[in-house]
């Protein structure tokens, strides 16, 4: 005789259902995030100089040395600087210029939309590091940028300028502009255009219509660009290491080289390189809160 | 649903099996000693001539001969074979035979003790006397860490005479006579000096090291390790004023800053410069690649538009004509490896052919190192096999500078180093006077001292 289902045979067939869908990205999720981050702090305040972690030299707990050692360091605040360059290149400059390239194509103000589109996106599907090479060519002593502003001022001659961060936050600029664009073309595409041809016939002005119903429809979507932008800014390594590996004297660093040359640079500093790497989530931390904050605050209704 | 569930555990189960028998199979493999497997880590720079020859000269042939060893090999250059290394030193997984350095970025694989002590392996064969004594001096940790290739010196000043003769100029006898050449060149848009600083290291050990010697004398390391001088002492802070007055006078391009390592070779053999400066191992870059016959510099005007030597005498320096040297890199073994195994005996097999007379013979003819075993004639290899004038001239160079005097990075530690390669990259931008990063390196060097 078949078995009756009762109410708890299907609460317990819901729990087990729960638990076979969240279990397999929970335990991920552990395992490549939360753990590795829980064990960077571990290692940040621990003497651990390489070797077996376990069975090797007995680890013992130094306190927040490394993190002192850390804040009295000019280039720590010079690769911070950096980093917060990128953040303002990426959250005031990729984001916007982004929305407005998209805008311009959603609106159909230029030809060839999907020509432009693809250009603009080009970058972002080229491996970084070809992108790095041709700019470092392309910026170098001997370089097509010092042969190119020749045609214009024979007698210029190249140097080091005082912000040698500018030819990278340049390229920066140029490389991820596309993502956004994308993003933004995306949730454009989703707005029902029949609100915007009706604000039209009221008489609206295009400025008005993207004041007063574009922008805030998308405040959703630039929340979650700008979060895209500063925790992609914050771990920006590979573009700027094939560039400028940090130099030159660190002037060009941000915090994830800055934490890759004390780890493998000469004898490695392991534990104040986690350190390096836990202010780095910190920041990320109080950087994403604040942009909650700014869009609680701000922000309109999708 | 009871039919899905016994499909799965059959699947499961035959997995399982799979897998175990394949893991049993590994095993039989080994235990029955038909090849041997080794992991290498080899250090090759692919961009230079002759590098793609060498695989087929050295690791096809020893593959051939040896064909009881399989050799799993890794090919890495520059700071992702440095980042490698340490990534394996962390992981305590070190492949069996390694590409090192007798110190500087090797010094973990010395410190953590993760290669074995290579002389009671040459005592053993009765091969000490084959190699040069100096290149098997204990190395940083106290042991022969690695088999060198011979000695390097980490100073060359490359010069082409062809841009010096064409411009009325001649090779200088002085540092002074070398700084009044700016002008005349310039004039031209001829830089005195081509030189690749944007790595930090380059400035430190292919020109700093070797001045440092001048003004510190010798035996500078062991005054500074016994206190007996400091690095804000007049010898260290001239040292550092000599690079200050190299750049402020043009002698060196501050553009060199943002010019990556190796890249105004070319720039300099086309005659864009008048000098080159990086270590004696570059010469084998301006050779001809024996695969397509090309070469930065032809044999004929390696012979008649350029000459080796080293930066002529500084004014102050209590030292003349003396260059910075150290040990070269060399191969060591990794120490997971068991002692009186099969194993050990194919990766000492391998370490023996490549500082063997065969292997140090091939780099002598591509330029790549000057042998330490002495069972290679160099005189007679270079009139035999009628090498390349760039070979004579560097036999001739060593003659030449006999006095040779301590490399930065080879003594002194990283915390203490990396703040004098970041100084000097300070100097050369015009950030910091050679005053505070003196203050600065004798800081990060006590500190250090501090914790030992």
């Amino acid at each position: 005789m078949p078995k009756e289902h009762t109410l708890l045979d299907a609460k317990r067939e819901q729990k087990r259902a729960y638990w076979t869908l969240v279990l397999p990205g929970f335990l991920i999720y552990i395992s490549v995030m939360a753990f590795p981050t829980i064990f960077s702090i571990f290692l940040s305040i621990s003497d651990y100089n390489g070797g077996k972690l376990f069975g090797g030299k007995p680890i013992s707990f130094v306190g927040l040395k490394w993190y002192g050692r850390l804040f009295v360091d000019e280039y720590f605040y010079l690769a911070l600087k950096n980093n917060l360059y990128i953040v303002l290149v990426s959250v005031f400059g990729q984001i916007p210029l982004g929305f407005f390239l998209a805008y311009v194509l959603y609106r159909g103000i230029v030809k060839k939309a999907d020509f432009f589109q693809t250009m603009i996106y080009l970058p972002t599907v080229i491996s970084t590091v070809v992108i790095g090479i041709l700019w470092k060519s392309f910026f170098a002593p001997y370089g097509a940028f010092p042969e190119l502003v020749r045609l214009f001022n024979p007698t210029y001659e190249y140097g080091i300028s005082n912000h040698p961060m500018l030819p990278v936050l340049f390229v920066i600029l140029w490389m991820y502009t596309g993502m956004y664009l994308i993003i933004f073309i995306a949730n454009l595409q989703k707005i029902d255009g029949a609100v915007i041809e009706a604000a039209r016939i009221d008489g609206a002005s295009e400025t008005q219509v993207l004041g007063n119903i574009i922008l805030p429809a998308l405040s959703g979507v630039l929340v979650t660009t700008a979060i895209l932008a500063i925790s992609g800014s914050l771990k920006s390594f590979d573009l700027i290491y094939v560039m400028t590996a940090g130099g030159p004297a660190n002037r060009t660093s941000v915090l994830s080289i800055y934490m890759f040359d004390k780890a493998f640079k000469g004898a490695p500093n392991y534990p104040l390189a986690n350190a390096i790497s836990t202010v780095m989530v910190i920041i990320s931390f109080a950087l994403i809160g604040l942009t909650k904050w700014v869009e609680g605050k701000f922000g309109g209704r999708e | 649903m009871t039919g899905l569930k016994r499909v799965f555990i059959v699947a499961l189960a035959l997995l399982m099996v799979v897998t175990s028998v394949f893991a049993q199979g590994t095993k039989e493999d080994a235990s029955a000693g038909k090849q041997i497997e080794l992991t290498v880590l080899n250090y090759i720079d692919m961009s230079e001539p002759n590098s793609a020859n060498e695989i087929s000269m050295v690791w096809d042939k020893f593959a051939a001969e040896n064909p009881d060893i399989k050799l799993v090999r890794e090919d890495l250059f520059n700071e992702p074979f440095h980042q490698k290394t340490e990534a394996y030193v962390a992981s305590g997984k070190v492949p069996d035979v390694l590409y090192m350095w007798p110190s500087g970025r090797s010094t973990s694989l010395h410190t953590t003790k993760s290669v074995k002590d290579l002389m009671p392996f040459l005592q053993k064969d009765g091969m000490v006397d084959d190699y040069n004594p100096a290149t098997l001096a204990p190395q940083f940790a106290g042991f022969l860490g690695e088999l060198p290739n011979g000695l390097t010196t980490t100073h060359m000043l490359y010069v082409n005479t062809k841009v010096l003769r064409e411009n009325g100029l001649s090779i200088p006898k002085s540092y002074a006579e070398m700084k009044a050449m700016v002008g005349p060149l310039k004039a031209k848009g001829i830089d005195l000096i081509a030189m690749d600083n944007m790595d930090a290291w380059v400035m430190q050990s292919c020109l700093f090291s070797m001045v440092v010697g001048r003004f510190g004398g010798t035996d500078w390391h062991d005054k500074v390790a016994a206190g007996t001088l400091k690095f804000t002492d007049p010898w260290f802070v001239k040292s550092l004023e000599l690079i200050d007055d190299m750049y402020k006078s043009g002698m060196l391009n501050r553009n060199s800053l943002s010019s990556p390592y190796g890249s105004s070779r070319g720039s300099f053999a086309a005659g864009k410069a008048a000098f080159y400066i990086d270590g004696d191992w570059s010469t084998a870059s301006f050779q001809t690649d024996i695969t397509t016959g090309k070469a930065l510099v032809s044999p004929a005007s390696q012979q008649n538009d350029f000459e080796l030597m080293v930066i002529p005498n500084l004014p102050g320096e209590v030292i003349s004509n003396s260059n910075s040297g150290v040990v070269g890199t060399g191969w060591g073994m990794s120490a997971n490896i068991p002692a009186g195994s099969a194993k050990e005996a194919a990766a000492w097999r391998l370490i023996k052919y490549l500082q063997g007379e065969y292997v140090q013979t091939y780099r002598l003819s591509t330029g790549a190192s000057f042998p330490s075993n002495l069972n290679v004639d160099v005189e007679k290899v270079v009139k035999e096999k009628n090498l390349e004038p760039f070979i004579a001239k560097r036999a001739a160079y060593y003659a030449a500078y006999t006095t040779i005097t301590p490399v930065i990075d080879g003594v002194l530690h990283s915390d203490v180093y990396n703040v004098i390669n970041t100084g000097l990259q300070e100097i050369g931008l015009g950030s910091k006077a050679p005053s505070q990063v003196a203050s600065e390196v004798q800081k990060a060097w006590e500190t250090w001292k501090k914790n030992q």
